[in-house]
């Protein structure tokens, strides 16, 4: 066997050495392509789920996200929580929330909305809120009767053609807020606020105050506990620390609530990833196989000497892994630098979604590493395969190349 | 040291079947310098393949050194090929992508000597065809004549028990011819080496020591030209 690989190794060697190096820079080439296929994709894929779950930790959930029990409304006496949440090491900062359901007018038009009351000074750590005002001011900590209003419900916004708006709302403009409960709220508008995101541009905002009010609420109730932590990926022990502390609410890391939330909405992307890593994967071993094919076959007069002159078919075969795997290893060499050329391009050139939405792709090295060792896979393969083949056949029919 | 009883091979079958040998007979001796004649379709270089093992006989037997070869599996037949017989084709058979040296030690490779030793033993099969100083070179670099020095060499270099050249001056003018043959005839003088070629000119049997003719697959003569042992 060691002797089948040393000469294998020199056949292949001799033939990358000696061979046309315009073929070998057209099959890099390719190769470096097939490579790029496999991981681009997937990366910008993965761009997206980091856009995506990145606007979920700056606004609904923060890193980690605490929720009334089951049954519950309210988490009663948020205060406590917060105290205990705040004397856990490795937390950065943590605010109350209360979400109502209401409906806004403004010069008779209506419409529905989650409104969320908050303590504006602690959202300056907590969340982007306070910054992306497009317009006006954020709320003050003294606010009342005074509201900010998400851009596509304030009719300013992109996507206010898609859903219903008020109409060119502006900083100034009043508007009527009908709670869930009925009460009804004339407030200024203090803000427009343009998150790029269809959970911030559909909502407005209050002083925590406000809902109190409106709900007659006491003994600081909250509908949420939002929590950012110093270190991220931290989230899952500084999550176990909170319970420890003897917090009994329903405690979610961002991770979590991607699990539910975003992973609905990636499923779809989720499913175009696959299909495409599929495509990209019989696309890429085809071409490979072709690729190797084509070369064993303008090769088969050479087996059939080597084999006639006493060179074992393993050896043959084995010069064919090398040579194919030569090939694939400076393909990906190649598609690599040609992968992160463009990521680089693409971090600093971000591909535009939606307008607004600026989508980096991610360099997963995971994907990389799965990547190159199905591509090197596909190599051994597409290289043994054809190699194979033509060694089985007749010496005279190799030579004859028929 | 060859006896080849009754040999036959025939391509197809039925009443189309191509009757290329229709039962050859003959025997050679260890340090013998054999051609075998005859026309274009004559069966010769039928035989010479199935001799050298790169084709197989439809009956017969062949046994080379009292072992029965023709119904070796394929494995035993590649280690004969590499360790007991040389074979010289036509158009020389290179690999246009390794050196003069690299076309012969890549066989001493193949029977599990060192990379230094294979090399040694191709300088000195290059050396015994002249072409010792032209061991970098790669077959484009070289004329007809010194790649079919080459390709003796390779086919030298494993010290074969016979060698087998199938019409090697073929493709070569007279000088180039005569360079070739002088080497077999070295070989054959000086070392001893066994050679059995298959040619359809006349005068290269001036270098043989017997001459066997086919004519439609059979045998019609076998000619002692000169008797080593005079």
């Amino acid at each position: 066997m060691i002797d089948d690989i040393r000469v294998g190794s020199l056949i292949a060697y001799c033939s990358v050495k000696r061979g046309n190096k315009k073929t070998l820079m057209f099959i890099v080439f390719v190769l470096s392509l097939i490579f790029m296929n496999l991981v681009f994709l997937p990366s910008m894929i993965g761009g997206m789920m980091v856009l995506f779950t990145g606007m979920m930790q700056d606004y609904p959930y923060g890193d980690i996200v605490i929720e009334p029990m089951d049954d519950n409304t309210y988490i009663n006496n948020a205060d406590s929580v917060l105290q205990k949440v705040r004397a856990v090491e490795g937390v950065r900062a943590a605010t109350k929330r209360l979400d109502a359901g209401a409906s806004i007018e403004h010069k008779q038009k209506v419409v529905g909305a989650s409104i969320t009351g908050l303590l504006p000074t602690e959202e300056l750590e907590i969340s982007q809120y306070p910054y992306i005002i497009s317009e006006g001011d954020f709320l003050g900590e003294l606010s009342r009767d005074e509201i900010i209003i998400g851009a596509m419900i304030a009719g300013t916004g992109f996507g206010s053609e898609i859903y219903d708006n008020l109409g060119e709302v502006r900083p100034g403009s009043l508007v009527d807020v009908t709670y869930s409960n009925g009460v009804k709220r004339t407030y200024k508008v203090k803000g427009i606020m343009e998150g790029s995101f269809e959970l911030v541009d559909l909502n407005a905002l209050v002083n925590y105050k406000e809902i109190e009010d409106v709900y007659g609420l006491e003994g600081s109730k909250a509908t949420s506990v939002v929590v950012r932590v110093d270190k991220q990926g931290t989230e899952g022990q500084i999550k176990d620390k909170i319970r420890e502390a003897g917090v009994n609410e329903q405690i979610f890391t961002w991770a979590d609530k991607s699990e539910t939330l975003i992973k609905q909405a990636m499923q779809s992307m989720g499913a175009i990833d696959t299909m495409s890593k599929f495509v990209s994967l019989i696309v890429g071993a085809a071409l490979v196989l072709i690729i190797i094919y084509i070369n064993v076959l303008n090769r088969k007069k050479e087996i059939g000497i080597l084999k006639a002159v006493g060179i074992t078919p393993r050896s043959i075969v084995l010069s064919y892994a090398f040579l194919s795997t030569f090939y694939v290893s400076l393909g990906i060499l190649s598609g690599l630098i040609l992968y992160f050329s463009l990521m680089f391009y693409f971090q600093a050139n971000p591909v535009v979604f939606y307008e607004t939405m600026e989508i980096s792709p991610q360099i997963d090295p995971v994907l990389l590493i799965e990547s190159i060792v199905t591509m090197l896979t596909l190599s051994v393969i597409a290289g043994i395969l054809p190699a194979w083949s033509v060694s089985k056949e007749s010496i005279l029919k190799a030579i004859w190349g028929r | 040291m060859i006896i080849v009883k009754n040999l036959k091979r025939y391509y197809g079958t039925g009443k189309t079947a191509v009757r290329a040998l229709k039962g050859v007979s003959f025997e050679i001796k260890k340090g013998e310098f054999v051609a075998i004649m005859g026309a274009s379709g004559s069966g010769k270089t039928t035989l010479l393949r199935i001799l050298a093992l790169l084709d197989d006989a439809t009956d017969g037997e062949y046994t080379i050194r009292g072992l029965e070869v023709s119904s070796l599996p394929e494995a035993e037949r590649s280690y004969y090929r590499l360790t007991q017989v040389g074979y010289v084709f036509q158009d020389y058979a290179l690999i246009n992508e390794m050196s003069a040296a690299e076309n012969v030690y890549i066989l001493s490779m193949m029977e599990g000597k060192s990379r230094k030793e294979s090399y040694a033993t191709a300088l000195e099969a290059l050396d015994k065809v002249g072409l010792k100083d032209k061991h970098n070179r790669i077959p484009d670099e070289l004329s007809g004549g010194e790649k079919q020095r080459v390709a003796i060499a390779r086919a030298i270099a494993k010290k074969p028990d016979i060698l087998f050249a199938d019409e090697p001056c073929a493709n070569l003018d007279t000088t180039n011819s005569k360079q070739v043959l002088d080497v077999f005839k070295e070989l054959n003088e000086k070392y001893g080496q066994t050679i059995v070629m298959v040619t359809h000119e006349l005068w290269h049997t001036e270098y043989v020591d017997r001459v066997i003719t086919l004519e439609d697959g059979n045998l019609v003569s076998d000619e002692i030209k000169r008797n080593r042992e005079e």
